[in-house]
């Protein structure tokens, strides 16, 4: 059963996550366990995203709540231990939209992921840089428009020809992406919404 | 034929569509912006900058189609009038942007949650009146809409001289206040508002509606299709919760349509994304009187089933299929699209609109698979 914490972020309850952080911390709970319990209602949400109880507003205003009540914990110590591994991040060149891409970006460090986010309009050599440096295993674009399909083609042409592709699951996602989309580009996979790059980053970072 | 006859013709299709009747040929738009100028080698600066330009290289391109008519005619500068719609800043090809890239809309919080009360205490047009010079200059504002209001006689004129319908060609321009709003503040900013202060919202949504339904009250008649855009981009039901849909969207959009419905114009319900969720409201409008006109993320197959008997679809050719696809992947969604309406209720045209990158040859492919495919009698 989750505790009053997860369940107020699970509800989107902003009021009354900040009063139950700013009690927690006065009263001298470990703020890694208050962190725990957002994260766990991140989960609770995206479950709830996955049963059709939940829609994009509502991880648009959970991500907000999230945000503010895990830099306020860290801040004050707070931290997850180790994270279940690296993800790189960014809308590809020539796309600004980034909606879509923070609330990935918001759930996946919910979901405790170590995430680099790039940004958006992220050159296809900004992203071979980011993966060469952190080492992460997964890249994720996002792209809501047709003429950011060859930016992504790109990028991953690039992955290849620095050698990376072979160690770098990648994984594609926003609007008008499809299965047809994801061939053209050559990615591993295709994620529909947020869940499903949770989902995709635990299952390559586990094996 | 003359071409006079060939509009009536064309004209009869599209009327029957509508009303749901059986057609001899499936009629078939062209709805697009960018495509036009790209196609006809016209760059992106020229377009957006010469009013006159936008309407001759659309009208151009219906030509070369040689289709029905189209989704909307273009003329006027298609930048101010996109500010109007979003209250957004944008980047204009030539000026702020390289000669030939994609015109921008920069979104961002221009709008305060003050001037949420700044809506409700000035009204709704004078508060628009003293937001634009946030926006855009107004004096290029109004000539550009003084252009339009000017022209728009000589562009419809213009296309039955040429044997072409257009299917909004209502002399009105209405948007639901979710639409204005979520552009004004961004829409992230929105969508928080829509959680934290709702009240506020609401309130200010209430007064840009009245304002609106005064306005289409006032129209003017008018003798073609009358179709009129009732536009849904941020208000998609895949991206508004139930109970925020409900309250922030639906109700305007009803009342919205039965005004129009009330002076006789015709609704063309044109929601980008996926509505899916909430087809089975569409039960609640007058039937036989809108159109929707949906951009290839809704299920057209719930669409059937749910409201089938008693609205007809204007659509919805995905735009990454025209960007990214074939002409044989394009042959068979239109195929499939005509096996599923069965010569009733269908009008095929781009979803939303053919993007700047759709392959000439795909939008050829279009055109000639809704002519191979789309006759029925
Ligand atoms: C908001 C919006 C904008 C805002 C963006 C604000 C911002 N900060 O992001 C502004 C106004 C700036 C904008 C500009 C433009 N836009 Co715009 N925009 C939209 C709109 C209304 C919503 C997009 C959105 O945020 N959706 C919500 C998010 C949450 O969904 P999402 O991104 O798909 O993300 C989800 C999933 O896809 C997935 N996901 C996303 N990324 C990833 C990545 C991975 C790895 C995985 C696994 C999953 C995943 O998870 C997310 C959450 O579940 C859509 C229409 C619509 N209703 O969808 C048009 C739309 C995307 N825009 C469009 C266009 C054309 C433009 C412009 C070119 C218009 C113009 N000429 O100005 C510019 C281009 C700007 C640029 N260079 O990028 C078109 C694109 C179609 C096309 N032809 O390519 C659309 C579809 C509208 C339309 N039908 O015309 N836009």
């Amino acid at each position: 059963m989750a505790n009053e914490l997860a369940m107020a972020m699970a509800d989107l309850d902003e009021e009354k996550v900040q009063a139950l952080v700013k009690a927690g911390l006065a009263g001298g709970v470990d703020p890694s366990a208050l962190l725990n319990e957002c994260r766990e209602g991140m989960t609770l949400i995206g479950q709830r995203f996955e049963t059709g109880e939940y829609y994009l507003s509502d991880l648009i205003m959970a991500g907000e709540i999230f945000k503010t009540a895990a830099a306020d914990l860290a801040a004050q110590g707070g931290s997850s231990g180790p994270t279940k591994g690296k993800v790189v991040m960014g809308t590809v060149k020539g796309d600004i939209h980034d909606i879509g891409k923070d609330i990935v970006v918001t759930m996946l460090r919910g979901a405790n992921y170590e995430v680099t986010d790039l940004g958006v309009d992220v050159p296809p050599a900004k992203f071979i840089e980011a993966v060469k440096e952190t080492g992460a295993p997964v890249l994720g674009m996002s792209g809501l428009l047709t003429i950011s399909f060859d930016p992504m083609k790109e990028t991953v042409a690039a992955l290849q020809a620095a050698g990376l592709r072979g160690r770098v699951k990648v994984m594609i996602g926003g609007g008008p992406v499809s299965e047809q989309v994801r061939e053209y580009v050559g990615a591993d996979a295709l994620g529909v919404d947020a869940q499903a790059a949770v989902a995709l980053a635990g299952q390559w970072l586990a094996a | 034929m003359s071409n006079e006859a060939l509009y009536q013709q064309r004209y009869d299709r599209i009327k029957k569509a509508i009303n749901l009747e059986l057609v001899d040929q499936v009629p078939v738009v062209y709805m697009g912006s960018a495509f036009a100028p790209r196609w006809h080698g016209m760059t992106m600066a020229e377009f957006c900058e010469n009013p006159e330009s936008s309407f001759q290289v659309n009208l151009a391109t219906v030509k070369r189609l040689d289709v029905d008519g189209v989704n909307l005619a273009g003329g006027g500068r298609i930048t101010p009038l996109l500010t109007s719609l979003w209250m957004a800043r944008l980047g204009v090809p030539g000026r702020d942007l390289p000669a030939d890239s994609l015109w921008q809309v920069r979104e961002a919080e221009v709008m305060t949650t003050d001037d949420y009360d700044a809506i409700v205490n000035m009204g709704w047009s004078a508060f628009f009146g003293s937001y634009l010079p946030r926006v855009i200059d107004p004096q290029e504002f109004g000539m550009s809409m003084g252009w339009v209001m000017q022209n728009t006689p000589r562009i419809q004129q213009a296309y039955r001289e040429a044997g072409y319908v257009i299917v909004c060609d209502a002399p009105a321009n209405v948007n639901i206040p979710f639409e204005y709003l979520c552009g004004g503040r961004s829409m992230q900013k929105f969508f928080l508002d829509l959680y934290r202060i709702p009240d506020k919202v609401k309130a200010a949504m209430d007064v840009i509606q009245a304002e609106q339904i005064a306005a289409i009250k006032a129209a003017p008649p008018f003798g073609g299709i009358r179709g009129i855009w009732v536009g849904g981009w941020r208000s998609a039901s895949a991206l508004v919760a139930p109970r925020l849909w409900n309250k922030f969207v639906w109700p305007y959009i009803v009342e919205q349509v039965e005004a129009l419905v009330s002076v006789g114009i015709t609704p063309v319900l044109h929601w980008d994304q996926d509505w899916t969720r909430d087809l089975v409201r569409l039960q609640e409008l007058p039937a036989k009187k809108c159109i929707l006109n949906p951009d290839g993320m809704t299920d057209l197959r719930k669409f059937k089933e749910l409201v089938g008997d008693r609205m007809a679809m204007m659509g919805d050719i995905p735009a990454s299929l025209l960007a990214a696809g074939t002409p044989d992947d394009v042959y068979a969604y239109v195929k499939d699209q005509v096996a599923l309406f069965e010569g009733r209720g269908l009008i095929l045209c781009p979803g939303c609109d053919a993007p700047i990158n759709t392959k000439p040859e795909n939008m050829e492919a279009f055109v000639a698979a809704a002519r191979e495919y789309g006759k029925v009698g």
